[in-house]
């Protein structure tokens, strides 16, 4: 027995060493402060597992001086309050990834795919591959600019999870509100290839105002979307 | 009464244990494989684990320290009920006021009476001052009532009194003498 839970946490160590690791990713596209984050969590939790595991087989509940009871505060109190408060830092992180957006957002595999796919010349792919946005490519069009943008994409993604979860969710699945034009236009928006094009300056106040629709002239966002279908049809 | 506080408080700090180690898993779960489902669970029910330990570990860390502190405390036992328990920790001295006990040894599987105890007996002051757990258990036969003296109370006490530490001494001598490798 301590013999496997020695190895286990040997294991759980080489996990957090090599987190991160990986060779398909170029180590500039990589965050050093999340990986390195990421290795001391990992570091920490392993070494506060060890020493419940520890706490638990030698004392058994019992507590036999200042020692055991170090070992229990450090164990109980102090690791995991650690592990919680950075951990809730890379939660924030870690849920503007691709890969945990369509973890919940069932119903969008068909879009993420189409994203993926370089053959597909959807708006949505088009960004995609040409890496228009490097990463999150799920968060950043679909969150505001700024800070609040963070903060109130963060507190409906808390309230997606919760509904998620709890089974709560509306079985119609839909979009909030219609996409706004400022998801675009926080990028494009007077850029020097955006004002290039007349009709840009003469929709301008329309296009700010969301009285008039950037979709309405550009392609198809996301091609399995029944609303970019509709659109597609009536041109 | 006592003796159920903890007994419990050995129980508690196990589930406080497990919880903590629960919280510290579904961290690492998250963090090897972050999807929503693993994020939920990290994020909404590793803090109330977290939050859940704590609070019996302080609740059981303020329980001992209240009880090694105690000052005197009069507590009352029915007969057949046990007072302390061989290989518990010791936290407190008791001095007899009324009714009787018999200390109990436990060797291969079987308690052995090694003493009774009556009004103005004290017991339980070995493991104080050994530091060691109970060496063995003490059970009441008659209704029986004692003052219970904290640990840090009771080693106080032997350090204003030294009449009262040498007699104690003394007695703790004679009781490892009669019980061959100790008393309680």
């Amino acid at each position: 027995m301590p013999l496997l839970l020695r190895s286990a946490f040997i294991g759980m160590l080489i996990q957090a060493i090599s987190y991160g690791e990986d060779s398909r990713v170029a180590a500039f596209h990589t965050d050093p402060v999340e990986v390195w984050g990421s290795r001391f969590l990992i570091a920490t939790i392993s070494i506060g597992i060890a020493l419940l595991l520890f706490t638990l087989l030698k004392y058994k509940g019992a507590t036999a001086g200042p020692f055991s009871w170090g070992l229990l505060v450090v164990g109980v109190a102090l690791v995991p309050l650690m592990s919680s408060g950075l951990g809730t830092l890379l939660v924030f992180d870690r849920a503007e990834r691709v890969e945990f957006c369509e973890s919940c957002h069932l119903t969008m595999k068909s879009f993420v795919n189409d994203m993926r796919d370089p053959k597909s010349e959807s708006l949505a792919a088009v960004h995609f591959k040409n890496k228009y946005i490097p990463d999150n490519q799920c968060y950043v069009c679909h969150t505001s600019y700024g800070m609040f943008g963070t903060v109130e994409a963060k507190m409906a993604g808390m309230e997606d999870v919760y509904k998620y979860f709890t089974r709560t969710y509306p079985k119609v699945i839909a979009m909030r509100e219609p996409y706004p034009n400022h998801d675009c236009l926080k990028c494009h928006a007077e850029s020097a290839k955006w004002l290039k094009h007349d009709e840009h300056i003469a929709a301008r106040d329309d296009l700010f105002a969301d009285k008039m629709k950037c979709m309405d002239c550009h392609g198809v966002d996301h091609p399995a979307h029944p609303d970019s279908v509709r659109k597609v049809a009536q041109r | 009464m006592k003796n159920t506080a903890v007994s419990s408080g050995k129980g508690l700090l196990i589930t406080a244990q497990i919880l903590a180690l629960a919280a510290l898993a579904l961290g690492l779960n998250f963090l090897i494989q972050t999807s929503g489902g693993t994020l939920f669970l990290f994020a909404s029910v590793g803090p109330l684990l977290v939050v859940l330990a704590i609070v019996i570990l302080a609740s059981v860390g303020i329980y001992k320290y209240n009880q090694s502190h105690h000052l005197f405390t009069v507590e009352t036992y029915s007969p057949g009920e046990m007072i302390v328990r061989q290989g518990e920790p010791g936290l407190c001295a008791y001095f007899i006021q009324s009714g009787e006990v018999e200390v109990l040894r436990r060797d291969k599987d079987q308690d052995n009476v090694i003493a009774k105890l009556g009004k103005d007996e004290y017991f339980g002051e070995m493991a104080l001052l050994s530091n060691e757990p109970r060496n063995a258990s003490v059970r009441a036969l008659k209704e029986t009532r004692v003052a219970a003296l904290g640990k840090d109370n009771f080693v106080k006490l032997l350090g204003v009194l030294p009449q009262t530490k040498e007699s104690v001494l003394q007695t703790v001598q004679e009781r490892a003498k009669a019980a061959g490798a100790g008393g309680s």
